[in-house]
């Protein structure tokens, strides 16, 4: 085969992510070809970074079996199949280790191979731009341990919680609770270390005063974007609370087996928002305003029915429950 | 019951079987069109490597009973089955015999039972466990109940002599649970209460002992047949080791392969919805790959009350009960003790109380009541959950529950009880979570911000006592407290519940209505009787093995 006159083009395509976070490091899978179908798997590739740096990319290992070099030139050996020629694709791909600029923004890197012969052929220079958005690292939030319901008016304790999706230590940064029309209701800094269990959630407690009408409320914990070592975006997550009267009257509960009449420890009773689960004699109380409600009890592999009250007074009641069939099909028999 | 990967080292899983199949199986295909193309269909000349009288495929709860019948009928028997060892998915049943009709234990507890009453029962038009029956089946079963039952006590299966029931459709009780099998070396889910070992290793014992041959890792690729439609069964093609090997039935085949649950292409011939992202239960030690059912179809076999399959009545489809594991199936889980357990990866965590978790669809919603466990629920899991890449089959669901959840579950969130593989993620906000799940059928990233305020939603469901979406009774629990944690959830398929039309003698009927000579089929690839569980494929397997024996060669 001779080598032609007129240059065969190198063409550099790059795939990879089109945003990244600050600092942070992804990769370029790229791939040079020839329209003619040369092998160029054995081209270097020059990447310019966004701050000019520059890096050769040699060529990737060859597999085995190395796919055959397709014919090139002239038309000469048209008989490259597409699956020949993805294996050659496969061949040619190499990743391209990349770290992110810690400036968030849209950045450009620059593949380029200068000119050169492969394939007993003259290939012409290839150039490909590849921009990159340049995003903070992202924060979320936790809040948790919140009392449920709490009475008008009183002052109640939450825990809230950030974290940094790059593990930052989020100590001292500030963090806040709004209500539904974005005013503070309290604010605090974050703790020095991370909550139990968690890899890097920063956290406090914060002290609210319940508002002075009953009802659900839907507020935010507010984090706000920061520099630290990288930017970070902001974070917001909503929460609910239940707000109830005042109580006035004190409901006894005692849940029992309807078989035996012994009484069930550990079961959960609700009343509407209120909720309480009884000790070991069966028994649950929970201090409620005047009203009608649905008492429900809840425990687990028993079946309860739903009870209709009124309280207008201090009430005791007795509930009979249940057991269910064992849900597992097989657990009627045990060895 | 017989289908699996072909021994303990090579996985089960649909992907990983592909990749064993494309490396390992490709030779296996060329030689199996290179035998057909040498031998075609009913070549006298055929050369055989096996003979016998009658040749079973599978060697599980309708297999093992075949082969024992066929021999005590004098009938020399090949068993061939795909596994390393035997059992299909009996080994790792409960050992529920749902057998009546008035047997010498219901006797003992003095119940009060007929054959008569059992077809009454299993043919009643207020159930749908029943009321799609084929009755021609049912009489046979309901007759062949006592003897099926004294035939399993004198091969030397053993029952415990508590009944139980009336289950499902019947009046009164019938179901009595086997013995486990009392060698731990030899069961495949151990310490799990998986007393389905004792009925199929005792069969095992007695057909080994009254001269049935049982060649395991040997795998039917075909059924031979003489061409034409009165053309009659001559045998199977099997692979074993690479090889093709031809074994001629001189009598009768007898398919019993155990059903088509985890084969996504067959099964979805009935349900479109039961797409790859559905476990089949008893994987990955047995699947129920319709290898049966498609060889016998190929040569003409029809299938028969495809209603069954899609009454939603029985186990077809089962809630997952031990979460944060590939397979997560009711009654079982592989202990780290179980020779399955480098395939299964992890126990899964047990949930006693649905309170303490949410399920969300691969949109991160919500999609129903969490307590509930029946066909609504999965037709809600199964429903189009607004992915456009996706639009048959719901996806992966996922439970989510919080700190506080793992500890009054008392669960460990850690290996070797969840397999981080793909199935189980924590994460210390609940937006990473979302960013964290991924599932090769998760299509699409799950949004933080949807999940954090699926997860807000619920919580202020907590907080007023009502479930205002899905009427969740008395929502107990928030998810609140960190870390968070997502665990494989999703539907898992058990029960095939429809198969090969066969007559009351179990042979295989054509397309055509007319019986394929030679052929036979039991157990969950037999169409026709829904029963869940062991009891109709221990009958048909006797029916079939008696009536192959009996043919003339």
């Amino acid at each position: 085969m001779s080598v032609g006159t007129s240059p065969h083009a190198t063409v550099i395509a790059a795939e990879g992510p089109a945003e990244v976070a600050v600092g942070a490091e992804f990769v370029l899978k790229v791939l040079v070809s020839c329209p003619a179908g040369c092998d160029l798997s054995g081209i270097a590739i020059e990447v310019m970074a966004p701050d000019n740096a520059t890096a050769t990319v040699d060529p990737p290992a060859p597999l085995s079996p190395t796919p055959p070099s397709p014919a090139c030139g002239g038309g000469q050996g048209s008989g490259t199949g597409e699956a020949r020629e993805e294996a050659a694709d496969i061949a040619a791909a190499r990743r391209v280790p990349l770290k992110a600029p810690i400036q968030v923004g849209e950045h450009v890197w620059c593949l380029s191979c200068g000119a050169h012969k492969s394939s007993d052929w003259h290939h012409g220079a290839g150039l490909l731009r590849v921009p990159v958005r340049i995003r903070p690292h992202e924060t979320s939030l936790a809040v948790w341990a919140i009392p449920s319901p709490v009475v008008t008016g009183r002052p109640f304790a939450i825990k809230v919680g950030a974290k940094s999706a790059a593990g930052f230590d989020l100590t001292g940064m500030p963090i806040a609770v709004c209500d539904g029309a974005g005013a503070v209701l309290a604010s605090g800094v974050l703790g020095d270390g991370p909550w139990p269990g968690t890899t890097a959630l920063y956290w406090t407690e914060l002290t609210l005063t319940a508002p002075a009408k009953a009802g659900m409320f839907s507020w935010s914990v507010e984090f706000a974007a920061v520099d630290l070592a990288l930017p970070h975006q902001g974070s917001s997550s909503r929460f609910s609370i239940a707000i109830v009267d005042p109580p006035e009257h004190r409901l006894t509960v005692k849940v029992v087996a309807q078989e035996t009449a012994a009484p069930i420890e550990n079961a959960q009773v609700r009343l509407g928002a209120y909720r309480a689960a009884t000790g070991g004699s069966g028994l649950a109380e929970l201090m409620v305003p005047k009203g009608a409600y649905d008492l429900n009890i809840w425990k687990s592999g028993y079946h309860a029915p739903t009870t209709s009250i009124v309280i207008d007074a201090d009430l005791a009641v007795e509930i009979a429950i249940t057991p269910t069939p064992e849900e597992n099909p097989d657990a009627a028999w045990q060895m | 019951m017989d289908k699996h990967a072909t021994d303990r080292g090579r996985a089960a899983s649909g992907k990983v079987s592909r990749r064993v199949f494309l490396s390992t199986g490709a030779a296996g295909v060329t030689l199996v069109g290179t035998a057909q193309e040498a031998m075609p269909q009913g070549a006298a000349q055929r050369n055989w490597d096996r003979s016998a009288d009658v040749v079973v495929v599978g060697a599980g709860v309708a297999g093992l009973p075949a082969a024992v019948t066929a021999r005590d009928h004098g009938a020399s028997v090949i068993v061939v089955d795909e596994n390393y060892d035997i059992g299909g998915r009996g080994i790792l049943s409960g050992g529920r015999v749902h057998l009546g009709g008035g047997h010498a234990l219901q006797q003992k507890a003095g119940i009060k039972d007929s054959a008569d009453q059992v077809f009454a029962d299993w043919t009643r038009h207020d159930t749908p466990d029943a009321r799609y029956s084929d009755r021609d089946l049912v009489r046979v079963f309901a007759d062949e109940n006592v003897p099926t039952f004294n035939f399993l006590v004198e091969n030397g299966v053993k029952f415990n002599e508590r009944p139980i029931g009336p289950e499902r459709a019947s009046t009164v009780p019938r179901t009595f649970v086997t013995v486990e099998w009392p060698i731990p070396s030899q069961l495949i889910a151990p310490g799990r209460g998986r007393n389905g070992s004792g009925l199929v290793r005792q069969l095992e014992v007695a057909a080994r002992q009254k001269g049935a041959e049982i060649l395991l890792q040997h795998e039917m690729k075909s059924i031979v047949r003489e061409p034409g439609r009165a053309g009659k069964v001559l045998g199977i093609t099997a692979s074993h080791d690479g090889k093709i090997i031809n074994i001629e039935a001189r009598k009768g085949v007898i398919i019993a392969t155990g059903g088509h649950t985890g084969n996504v292409n067959f099964r979805r011939i009935f349900d479109p919805r039961l797409t790859e992202e559905y476990q089949q239960a008893c994987m990955p030690y047995v699947h129920q790959g319709a290898d049966g059912e498609l060889a016998a179809m190929e040569i003409g076999a029809s299938l028969w009350a495809t209603a069954n399959q899609t009454a939603e009545a029985g186990a077809a489809i089962t809630k997952t009960r031990h979460v944060g594991c590939r397979w997560g199936y009711a009654t079982l889980v592989y202990q780290p003790e179980s020779p399955m357990f480098h395939l299964a990866k992890a126990t899964g965590l047990t949930v006693a109380d649905w309170q303490d978790v949410i399920f969300i669809n691969q949109a991160g919603r919500r999609f129903w009541n969490e307590a509930d466990g029946s066909y609504k629920f999965f037709a809600a899991a199964m429903a189009y959950s607004g992915e456009p890449s996706k639009l048959n089959g719901g996806g992966p669901i996922w439970a989510i529950f919080d700190a506080d959840a793992a500890a009054r579950e008392k669960w460990s969130p850690k290996p070797p009880h969840v397999d981080p593989d793909g199935f189980f993620f924590s994460a210390d906000t609940i937006a990473e979570l979302a960013s964290k799940i991924r599932n090769p059928h998760q299509k699409q990233p799950i949004s933080g911000a949807v999940l954090q305020e699926t997860v807000n939603r619920y919580n202020g469901f907590v907080a007023a006592g009502i479930d205002q979406d899905f009427k969740k009774p008395n929502p107990m629990y928030k998810i609140e407290t960190p870390p968070f944690y997502a665990a494989w959830s999703t539907p898992i398929l058990h029960d095939t519940l429809t198969g090969l039309r066969t007559t009351p003698s179990a042979e295989v009927v054509d397309i055509h209505g007319e019986v394929i000579p030679g052929l036979y089929c039991a157990g969950e690839s037999q169409g026709g009787f829904a029963q869940h569980g062991l009891a109709r494929c221990l009958v048909f397997g006797r029916v079939a093995g008696r009536h192959a024996a009996k043919r003339t060669a």
